[in-house]
């Protein structure tokens, strides 16, 4: 279990990262937290040629809140994004969340772009990118692009990003005050890879649910919003029996896959089980707008 | 018991205390030394090509470019190596067995995924392994049943076409009419059960590393083995060398749980590679090589059928066993020792009059599988505790009262089991009381019943069982093993520093064993314990002996400690009767002191040494004598040690995810050395049995490749996993052997999977559900529960 040979560039600036993975022709690799790159490597599922160190690249190590939206730079380690006081105080299902990547150990070095570029479709980063309508910012030889999170996630371990261009910030929403949040996730440990998982926010307006967002994990190739879930409870009161309705939209718009942990049709049931609870729990602790209570 | 002598008994002794581990400020602050830690000039490392096939013939290999790569030094298949040593040959005294020769690379064909087939010897690992992907290997694909089921077949297609069977172990054994008890009983419960196979994980890799002395023509093997001695011996025969010059380390060793217990093929190949090119050669396996190829355990499948009275009476029982035992009989214990131990243990601590158990195990293209904590009896509990409670709730009878009728009570000991094992008295029934007064069951049931008036799924499941430790000269450790397993041995001396050194031929890896021998020691001389110095894991420390495993070394090592310290006391005494000039029986030795009770005179172990040895003429020389001994302690037959275990789960009613609440164990260890030390051993136990209950299993799919080949796919118990876990020790009568101790290392991973399976079913007793296969997973509660709703709404 020692990796194949490579060779190590200690990048200085985003353009001398990007020069470098350029120079690999397709070959090289990025590192940041290294927490899934090295396993792969000494697994020999990845052999780059290069391995582009970005960990002395000043301005990539920061949180930086930018009108509703919060930035998030390529070197932000898991545990600095859990504690950031915005994300605390802001963006609880984030904080949360966070809580499921893994152990202190790993959330101590691995980084939230690193997760989501490493795309593990049983990992808690990419999800929430998805949740909280996430924009990938990239650099390549070609300039910079700003990927939304919904063309980004091509497949398992597969993103839109091409072999020369690296993940520099992501940028996510912070959910509109007052929003209600949800989360759940169940691993056969805890800290291992989500057998599923589930991500939920929603407003409440006259009693009704607004601006429903639903993500899921572990049940596809990808993480995935659930639009027909969030079309069933969207502007309504969420009851029982509209939680009915979103279940039984959810298990329409799944077809998980079969593995060592779980089969298809458990994971259709835990998907079912979690989406309740999260989405009840969503709608619990939405608080009434201001308008509302004036009215 | 008489020969605990008073005068021991009067002062204070260490046996008993509470002592510190002495091993742990080494291996704490990175001062331990372990193979890997080893690193002589001129060091090769040797990396293995493995079988990816379950079964081909391998027609041809290429190396291609290996060579290219700096650092490689030499490539080696099966030919190139063929004069350099003999096979072992796991022996065996059964009818119909056939004992698979065991080499250290695969010849002709390959047996399971994982298998040795090429060895790259390289100046470094990365080398060697950049080399293994150059080499490729054309195979011819043959047949092969990968599941017991399958490979017993008479037309499955044949591993070892020399055995011309796939079942190469079949053993019964009966008492009684069992047919006919289950024919009258009033009540008869039976199962399939489903221990799947395990992988023992030890935290440290096998590792081996071998150094070839071309001055002496010798060989020494570092070793991370608990069994040097057997490895010593059965590498002296297969590379033609003396056990003078063929010696076997072990340093520290990172665990083994079994998987360390038996002959490697990478153990042979370093020394084999070693003395054909002169170099020392390492080996050390990373994880997927251990999850792939290290000896793994268990693959029972057990129906079992129990016949019980109305009152709830056990009568008969009835088993057919199949083990997979895998491509290989392993060396020494062979493919017998886990399969044969299930029948000869499923009786468990009852009283069962009728018995009769039937075992085969038989080969399938995986790896061997070998000793694991517990041996047999994990799955043997499981599936008779499991019977046990079954039967209890169709009686509609409390699990703790069916049990207390049943366990063999105290005026019935010595008791003969079904399968011929003997029972010498230790806490059967003791012990089931004592988990149910420190968990305080009836509290336990009503909170279980609160919690499921509020909807939840909560259980509560036992699990009593018997283990024999301590085993000596009469029966093997393994059926027909034509080892001697029942003997250690013990070399004392008082230097003439006064220092004591204390050697065995056991192997502590992670027992402790240098605390607690010490303990023993120093209780017996009446020196400090700090003065002791213990030795073993090395061959070379006694003529003959076979290392740590089945729960052995306090009862055997303890008593050879204690039988050679004696003699050396009486050395001691009579040297400073003679000094001192008072009479022997005057004198008391204690915290290394020697004390006249007659007079103020003293003498200290270090003065008593200066002048035995280095003072001329102190003593006249025809009376003079070395303060040294060495002794052999045999306690001919084995020690019960008995346990209860009792846990309680939840369940969530909808993920099916599944936590363990509580646990207790209540047990029967004898004369406890050092309690800290055995609740220790029972902590790291129970969580392995919880690893075995809920989370492990090797899976080798249909196509015989290995789906669990890393620490993400196969699960162990992390510190989540584990409650807090009550202990209560109990004494009942001490064992007849000299120290009063009975082997404890490995009890708690016999219990706690049947203990959790028990309070599973419990928690899904409301839809009829019972739990037949290990590891309980989501999955698979899943799926018993879908099926239950099913019956029902049909």
């Amino acid at each position: 279990m020692k990796p194949a040979r490579f060779d190590y560039v200690r990048a200085e600036s985003i353009a001398h990262a990007v020069e470098v993975l350029a120079d690999a022709g397709g070959d090289g690799k990025v590192l940041a937290g290294g927490q899934s790159l090295m396993p792969m490597m000494n697994f020999r599922l990845v052999k780059p040629s290069v391995l582009v160190d970005i960990n002395h690249i000043a301005e990539l190590d920061r949180i930086e809140h930018r009108g509703d939206r919060l930035h998030v730079g390529a070197l932000v380690r898991h545990r600095m994004t859990a504690e950031d006081a915005l994300v605390v105080r802001h963006i609880p299902v984030l904080h949360h969340a966070m809580k499921h990547v893994a152990h202190l150990t790993v959330r101590n070095r691995g980084t939230f772009c690193g997760s989501v570029c490493h795309a593990d479709p049983a990992a808690e980063m990419p999800m929430m990118t998805v949740l909280l309508d996430g924009t990938i910012h990239t650099a390549s030889p070609r300039g910079s692009r700003a990927l939304p999170a919904r063309d980004f996630f091509v497949g398992s371990l597969v993103t839109a990003l091409e072999p020369d261009e690296m993940a520099t910030s992501i940028e996510i929403a912070v959910p509109a005050e007052g929003s209600g949040w949800g989360f759940e996730e169940f691993a056969r440990r805890h800290g291992d890879y989500a057998l599923a998982a589930i991500a939920v926010l929603m407003e409440r307006r006259d009693g009704q649910a607004r601006n429903v967002r639903v993500a899921m994990m572990g049940v596809g190739d990808t993480p995935l919003r659930l639009l027909d879930v969030e079309a069933a409870l969207e502007g309504r009161e969420v009851t029982r029996a509209a939680l009915d309705e979103a279940i039984e939209a959810l298990k329409m718009s799944i077809d998980p896959n079969s593995d060592l942990n779980a089969s298809s049709d458990y994971r259709r049931h835990l998907a079912a089980v979690l989406a309740r609870r999260a989405l009840g729990d969503a709608w619990s602790r939405t608080r009434q707008t201001s308008v509302e209570i004036a009215a | 018991m008489s020969a605990i002598d008073a005068s021991v008994e009067m002062r204070p002794k260490l046996v008993g205390q509470r002592i510190k581990r002495t091993e742990d400020p080494r291996l704490l602050t990175g001062s331990g030394r372990y193979v890997d830690d080893i690193a002589p000039a001129g060091l090769l490392h040797l990396a293995v090509m493995r079988s990816d096939h379950p079964h081909a013939r391998i027609r041809a290999i290429n190396v291609g470019e290996a060579f290219a790569i700096p650092g490689v030094v030499a490539i080696f298949d099966a030919g190139d190596i063929k004069g350099d040593f003999r096979s072992a040959v796991p022996t065996s005294r059964m009818k119909g067995y056939y004992a698979t020769p065991i080499r250290p690379l695969a010849e002709g064909k390959v047996r399971y995924v994982g298998e040795p087939m090429i060895a790259v010897v390289a100046e470094s690992r990365y080398a060697a392994e950049d080399a293994l992907e150059h080499i490729s290997v054309d195979y011819e694909p043959l047949p092969f049943a990968i599941r017991q089921v399958d490979a017993v077949a008479d037309d499955a297609p044949l591993l070892h076409d020399e055995a011309g069977t796939n079942v190469i172990i079949a053993r019964e054994f009966a008492r009684g009419d069992v047919e006919k008890v289950l024919a009258d009983a009033a009540v008869v419960v039976k199962g399939r059960f489903r221990m799947t196979r395990k992988t023992p994980m030890p935290m440290e890799g096998r590792s081996y590393l071998a150094e070839w002395d071309r001055r002496r023509q010798a060989l020494t093997l570092h070793s991370s083995t608990n069994i040097p001695g057997i490895i010593r011996d059965v590498l002296s025969g297969c590379l033609d060398l003396p056990g003078n010059r063929m010696r076997v380390v072990a340093p520290d060793v990172g665990g083994s749980f079994g998987g360390k217990g038996s002959l490697n093929h990478e153990e042979m190949l370093v020394c084999v590679l070693a003395r054909k090119l002169e170099r020392p050669v390492k080996f050390v396996a990373d994880r997927m090589e251990d999850l792939t190829a290290m000896s793994q355990a268990f693959d029972e499948l057990i129906e079992a059928e129990l016949a019980v009275d109305a009152d709830g009476r056990l009568l008969g029982l009835k088993a057919d066993v199949i083990g997979d035992i895998g491509a290989y009989s392993i060396y020494p214990w062979t493919g017998a020792l886990e399969p044969v131990q299930v029948v000869s243990f499923l009786p468990g601590p009852y009283r069962i009059e009728h018995y009769r158990g039937r075992v085969r195990g038989v080969l399938t293209p995986k790896p061997p599988t070998g000793p694991y904590r517990g041996v047999g009896r994990p799955s043997s509990t499981f599936a008779m505790e499991r019977l046990i409670e079954m039967a209890a709730r169709k009686l509609g009878m409390d699990p703790v009262e069916i049990r207390r009728r049943n366990l063999v009570r105290a005026e019935e000991f010595p008791y003969r089991t079904g399968s011929g094992i003997i029972w010498d008295r230790s806490a059967f029934q003791e012990c089931l009381e004592g988990a149910c007064d420190l968990a305080d069951y009836p509290a336990l049931l009503r909170a279980r019943d609160a919690a499921r008036a509020e909807g939840r799924w909560v259980g509560i499941g036992l699990a009593s069982y018997a283990e024999l430790t301590g085993i000596g000269s009469r029966i093997a450790v393994a059926p027909g093993m034509p080892i001697n397993t029942g003997t250690e041995t013990s070399t004392i001396r008082i230097d003439a520093t006064g220092a004591v050194t204390a050697a065995f031929g056991i192997s502590s890896h992670g027992q402790g064993l240098e605390t607690t021998l010490a303990q023993v020691v120093a209780d017996e001389l009446g020196c400090r314990m700090e003065d002791v110095e213990i030795q073993h894991g090395d061959s070379a420390l006694v003529p003959m002996g076979t290392g740590t495993y089945a729960s052995r070394s306090a009862v055997l090592g303890g008593g050879a400690a204690t039988k050679t310290a004696r003699v050396v006391k009486a050395k001691v005494l009579k040297a400073a009767a003679y000094l001192m000039a008072v009479p022997i029986e005057d004198l008391v030795a204690e915290g290394g002191v020697i004390r006249a009770s007659s007079s103020n005179a003293t003498m200290t172990f270090k003065e008593l040494a200066h002048a035995v040895y280095a003072q001329m003429g102190r003593i006249p020389h025809d009376q003079r004598e070395d303060l040294v001994a060495s002794e052999t302690y045999d306690p001919y037959l084995g020690t019960a040690c008995s346990s209860t275990h009792l846990a309680m789960v939840e369940i969530d009613p909808g993920t099916y995810g599944v936590t363990v609440t509580r646990f207790v164990v209540a047990e029967d260890c004898g004369r406890i050395i050092n309690p800290l030390i055995v609740d220790g051993q029972v902590h790291g136990a129970v969580a392995q049995g919880i690893g075995a209950a809920l989370l492990e299993e090797v899976v080798h799919d249909a196509d015989g490749q290995l789906l669990t080949a890393s620490l993400a796919d196969y699960l162990v118990p992390v510190a989540t996993n584990v409650p807090d876990i009550g202990i209560v020790h109990i004494e009942a009568e001490l064992p007849n052997n000299i120290g009063g101790f009975r082997g404890m290392g490995e009890g708690g991973t016999i219990g706690a999977p049947a203990a959790i399976a028990n309070a599973v079913s419990d928690a899904l007793s409301h839809l009829g559900v019972e739990v037949d296969t290990l590891p309980v997973t989501p999955e698979r509660i899943f799926r018993m529960v879908e099926d239950a709703r099913t019956i029902r709404k049909a």
